[in-house]
């Protein structure tokens, strides 16, 4: 049945409808139509959506692709997906098979579906100015090699990614080759690898967003121009695990975020020029850990709170600097009252040498030895660095 | 007693994969890549080196082996091995193997790049993929480029 709108046509499915699939729907609607789906469970995969319509669920319709394989494919622009469950995608070592898959497509909106039992969720291929708003997608991978990604954009640009729940995929979120993308308000949780990965992807920001319990919060890697703001990256364990990695980033921007009970905050490689500001490092192994050559870092008014160590280098300091942040572990005092402390901070312990050189060292952490090298350094640098030091470490912490 | 005999024999084995020069078995979604410090996830794309003096490096993918050859202090270098796109989870020898470069199959550091250890599953990719194929020669030199 087909009633007339203001703006397109409604087409109808149901289980007792003319028109009971899905893509027999899709057939019978003709552009800026909108195709109504009872509710009702729906057993369809390889769903092509080719032309600009609105598809719209009643109360959650599922749709069940019984691991046949890709569920919906989107080949059209101006192509509206809301309100669906989608169940069961298939998995294959050799092809990606997603929930939804937008392919060279524009101006796209997917908002409102669930996702379930999923090996890709949503994959953008070449696809520019969509949204992806208010999804909720629950993967339950156990092992790496047969989950995808939650949301992967490959070759996409500008494209807002807004409060959606990811958990349970492989990566959360990923970007390849991907620019000028926003992802905010987002969870990504629980997954195998990363909550957020970035690959060859430049000016793109990410802002609010929760990534908790990951395999690793975030990997940033190879990419420019890379805007960090007020995120939270907490309780990520383990050997390989880090809040945040950084590897081959230049001129990006962290600021006010959380970096909380992680084995490392954040891991930095052969980075440059970025701002730390505003952040806070609660309760980490190490709250920022430097690996190899990186420079024009500068750390301000962080504050870094009951971390093991602060700060450890292997190289030198590189013209990085750090200005008027605050540390716990600072034992200086403030005579002139001006809440500076008056004597210079360094942040670098040489026991984090130590440890670098000998992993296995780590053992000896709280040992009356090691206080007494540290303490004894500290008095008198003579193995740290130099110039590695805070002048104006503050008294109190930032708020 | 038999408990005696069973740590005996442990120990032994302890000693024997402490020195020998072989593969080790990757800890999938543990282990991190020694290039690139990525988690190693992809089963069809890893590598390892096996070192002169028995050391297991391990990468998420053979470009970051392959770039790792080409820095000033790669190490010396026993055995090179790849993951066989055909059989997941099996290291193959990288010096026997027939290589891929098609955006067809994306590799996890960008380079879409895949070994096979048939030369007939590499044609077959290669016909429905497209892109080229290499031998581990080559593949040396295009990494050198």
């Amino acid at each position: 049945m087909v009633v007339k709108p203001a703006s397109g046509a409604i087409v109808k499915v149901c289980p007792t409808c003319v028109l009971q699939s899905i893509q027999s729907g899709i057939y019978a609607a003709s552009p800026h139509d909108t195709v109504w789906i009872e509710k009702a469970t729906y057993q369809e995969y390889n769903i092509k959506v080719d032309r600009p319509i609105t598809i719209k669920g009643d109360r959650y319709p599922v749709i069940d692709g019984e691991d046949q394989g890709e569920i919906i494919t989107i080949y059209s622009d101006s192509v509206t997906l809301d309100g669906l469950f989608i169940i069961n995608v298939g998995t294959s070592y050799t092809t990606d098979y997603a929930a939804i898959r937008v392919v060279k497509s524009k101006y796209f909106t997917i908002q409102n579906v669930v996702l379930e039992k999923l090996f890709f969720g949503i994959y953008l291929e070449k696809s520019s100015y969509g949204k992806v708003y208010h999804n909720k997608i629950i993967g339950d991978a156990v092992d790496e090699y047969n989950s995808g990604n939650g949301i992967q954009l490959w070759y996409s640009n500008n494209i807002e990614v807004d409060q959606n729940h990811v958990q349970g995929a492989r990566d959360g979120i990923y970007l390849e080759f991907s620019d000028t993308i926003s992802i905010t308000n987002n969870t990504s949780t629980k997954n195998i690898r990363y909550g957020l990965h970035f690959m060859f992807s430049d000016d793109d920001i990410y802002e609010n967003n929760t990534f908790e319990d990951n395999g690793a919060g975030v990997a940033v890697m190879f990419s420019k121009r890379i805007k960090m703001l007020n995120n939270t990256f907490r309780l990520n364990w383990g050997t390989a695990s880090y809040g945040m990695l950084l590897k081959e980033i230049n001129d990006a921007e962290i600021i006010g975020n959380t970096f909380e009970e992680n084995t490392i905050g954040i891991n930095i490689e052969g980075s440059n020029r970025i701002n730390y500001e505003r952040n806070n490092f609660i309760g980490n192994g190490w709250a920022v850990k430097v690996v190899g050559a990186c420079y024009e870092n500068k750390f301000r008014q962080n504050n870094f709170l009951y971390n093991s160590f602060d700060v450890s280098y292997n190289s030198n300091l590189n013209d990085n600097e750090f200005d008027g942040n605050y540390w716990s572990s600072y034992t200086g005092y403030d005579l002139n009252k001006d809440k500076v402390g008056d004597v210079p901070y360094r942040p670098v312990k040489l026991f984090s040498y130590i440890v670098n050189r000998t992993p296995e060292t780590i053992v000896l952490l709280r040992s009356l030895f090691m206080e007494i090298i540290d303490f004894s350094e500290k008095v008198s640098p003579v193995f740290t660095p130099d110039n590695l030091v805070d002048t104006n470490p503050m008294m109190r912490r930032i708020e | 007693m038999r408990i005696h005999q069973l740590s005996i024999l442990f120990i032994l084995l302890l000693l024997l994969v402490g020195c020998s020069i072989s593969q080790k078995p990757i800890d999938y979604g543990e282990a991190a890549c020694h290039y690139c410090s990525m988690t190693i996830v992809d089963k069809q794309h890893a590598a390892q080196i096996v070192t002169d003096k028995g050391k297991v490096f391990n990468y998420d993918a053979i470009e970051c082996m392959m770039n790792q050859m080409n820095e000033a202090d790669a190490p010396t270098v026993a055995l090179f091995l790849a993951n066989d796109y055909s059989n997941p989870g099996e290291l193959m020898d990288a010096t026997n193997a027939t290589y891929l470069i098609s955006e067809g199959i994306p590799s996890p550091m960008g380079a879409f790049l895949t070994g096979f250890s048939s030369e007939a599953e590499a044609s077959a990719a290669h016909a429905s993929h497209g892109g080229e194929l290499y031998d581990w020669e080559g593949l040396k030199e295009k990494f050198k480029e």
